[in-house]
């Protein structure tokens, strides 16, 4: 267990140094294999959510239910994932939603007319991605130059751009959805296998993204950066660099949330995406992510997302005041870091 | 210049607004020497090794590295350049495991394809980590904990050993026996000689004057911003290095 300079006069290994730190007791290994074991956790609540609705209204797992949850989900998730690489980098980014948003009321114009010239809805939707992508890319790289240049903090230099990008939508739309196109609608209900299409381009965005926060030199310096910065710049990573990868990563992320919010209404609405931010920061929160950074798994985020999603649908269905959702989310995450502060072993801020 | 200094800084000065925090200052280390560099809190040793290891440019003055003038513009291009630094305030990642600690900014990738998108090669730097830890004398059994399981001594352990398994030609040590006990320090003094007998250049800064007088070959001692003695340990002992230090001895 203990681990000292070795001597190398070879002297007494018989006398162990006096550690500060004495070995875990017992109790505490097992508190820690339980706390600390979040995504088990999480799985037994989703569970146990599913189970309460289901009891309560049956419907609650109908096709058509399980459905909604998921695109419900994927336009969230997208969000969330990109909150993730922020959030274990050390930062955080409030814009999200508004970028999402953003991105898809741009989109919107930019379809709008290719829609009216009746182009192949393929053709639209690519053009409409590749917009929504850029805008949002293009709005992250904002977020990063503010951090990086102008010295803000995370939580001001994305406070202003969620102000900026939910003004401009309106702005921009005069307050009004963008485009009519039902042909998206149906377009991307087209099923293939249990889900609509959509479902597998984020299901492949999930699996690239957990490859490379888990498993790439990309990852390991958005952990080491959100561990311990000084550390990172002194063993030679580009921290400026690093940092404005990982804003405009998350707002790519959440102008592609934008396109599946216009795929869902057929249409760029202004405020699609207002209150997202809460919702993906929850969803990270509760996946059990610090947010001093350094820590955070996107599997959890996952779960945390649709733990989110659950939640929203089952008080739908049952019919309870849509506004009480808001509370829910908000309970969700204080219930979460709670039961981050209880667990045992982590350093402190 | 076959005699050149191994490392050497000529002239520094910095200055952070109106606080100058060196003056004209020159040090230098040779291979398999070690310099202590000593001085009271707000002597500008914590920036003079800022400036060695490129985190910070001087205002003014050179660098040298084997005679040949060098820029450090980040800690990448002294780090690429065979040196190494342990800071006070630890380097460690502490949520980050052993073995990605000692690889942190080197890491090894995958062989292939997967290593072209960026895929790490965990097993390898965890094994490797292990090895190289024990080559320079640290003892480690478990790479794959997280640095924040260990205590400050362990970590302070893992942090030297890093260093001096990657130093090329020149390590710095920033009170590396802050926060050890008795035993753990004269280890960490040990794994100092043995970086010297490897031919490493060894910068020592250390409040502990006893350990300043017993490891190093020569002492720098620094007060407010300027070098005022630059001689052999053994011209030394711990009253005048005392004296030297606060100024109740005036040094020519």
């Amino acid at each position: 267990m203990t681990m000292t300079p070795a001597s190398t006069e070879g002297q007494g290994r018989a006398a162990p140094a006096a550690d500060p730190n004495p070995p875990a007791t017992e109790p505490r290994d097992w508190a820690r294999s339980i706390l600390g074991n979040q995504q088990f956790l999480l799985l037994v609540a989703l569970g146990a959510l599913i189970l309460y609705f289901y009891s309560k209204r049956s419907v609650f797992l109908s096709s058509g239910e399980m459905a909604n949850i998921l695109d419900d989900f994927c336009s969230l998730i997208l969000l969330a994932v990109g909150e993730t690489f922020v959030i274990v980098s050390g930062g955080i980014d409030l814009s999200v939603g508004s970028t999402a948003s953003f991105a898809g009321v741009i989109g919107a114009f930019s379809m709008r007319g290719m829609v009216s010239h009746n182009d192949s809805e393929a053709l639209v939707l690519v053009v409409g991605t590749i917009v929504c992508a850029a805008v949002g890319a293009g709005v992250g790289l904002v977020n990063a130059a503010l951090i990086n240049w102008l010295r803000l903090v995370p939580f001001v230099a994305t406070l202003a751009t969620l102000g900026a990008g939910a003004g401009m939508a309106i702005v921009l739309s005069h307050g009004i959805p963008i485009g009519d196109d039902t042909r998206a609608i149906i377009f991307s209900q087209a099923k293939v296998g249990p889900f609509s299409w959509p479902v597998f381009i984020v299901i492949g965005i999930l699996v690239i993204s957990w490859l490379y926060l888990h498993l790439s030199r990309y990852g390991r310096y958005t952990f080491a950066l959100g561990s311990n910065e000084f550390a990172a710049r002194a063993a030679g990573i580009n921290v400026r660099r690093h940092l404005v990868s990982v804003y405009v990563l998350s707002g790519l992320l959440s102008g592609l949330g934008g396109m599946f919010l216009y795929l869902r209404l057929g249409s760029g609405a202004p405020t699609s995406g207002a209150g997202d931010e809460l919702r993906a920061i929850a969803a990270v929160v509760i996946g059990g992510a610090s947010l001093l950074g350094g820590s955070g798994r996107l599997s959890g985020t996952i779960l945390g997302g649709l733990i989110l999603t659950t939640v929203t649908s089952g008080l739908i269905i049952s019919n309870v005041n849509p506004n009480w959702d808001q509370v829910a989310v908000a309970v969700l995450i204080a219930l979460a870091a709670a039961l981050q502060a209880l667990r045992p072993g982590r350093r402190r801020a | 210049m076959a005699d050149a200094p191994l490392y050497e800084a000529v002239g520094i000065s910095k200055s952070y607004g109106h606080v100058t925090a060196l003056f004209d200052v020159n040090f230098s280390v040779n291979p398999g020497e070690i310099v202590g560099l000593v001085g009271d809190n707000g002597a500008g040793k914590s920036t003079l090794i800022k400036i060695l290891s490129g985190v910070h440019p001087p205002d003014r003055g050179k660098i040298r590295l084997d005679g040949v003038e060098r820029t450090w513009k980040s800690p990448h291009d002294a780090i690429e350049a065979g040196i190494e630094t342990l800071y006070q305030d630890s380097g460690l990642a502490p949520d980050l495991t052993i073995g990605s600690n000692v690889f942190l900014g080197r890491e090894k990738l995958k062989p292939g394809i997967l290593g072209r998108l960026g895929f790490l090669d965990q097993k390898a730097m965890e094994r490797q980590a292990a090895e190289e830890l024990k080559r320079v004398g640290i003892a480690v059994s478990g790479s794959r904990r997280t640095v924040s399981d260990l205590s400050g001594g362990q970590r302070q352990a893992v942090a030297i050993g890093r260093a001096i398994a990657w130093a090329r030609k020149v390590i710095m040590l920033d009170e590396p026996t802050n926060h050890l006990g008795a035993r753990q320090s004269i280890e960490v003094l040990s794994v100092m000689r043995s970086a010297k007998e490897q031919g490493l250049g060894v910068i020592f800064i250390s409040h502990t004057l006893p350990h300043v007088l017993e490891v190093t070959d020569r002492v720098v001692v620094l007060r407010l911003g300027r070098v005022v003695r630059d001689a052999a340990t053994s011209e030394f002992d711990a009253e005048s290095l005392l004296g030297t230090i606060t100024g109740l001895i005036e040094a020519s």
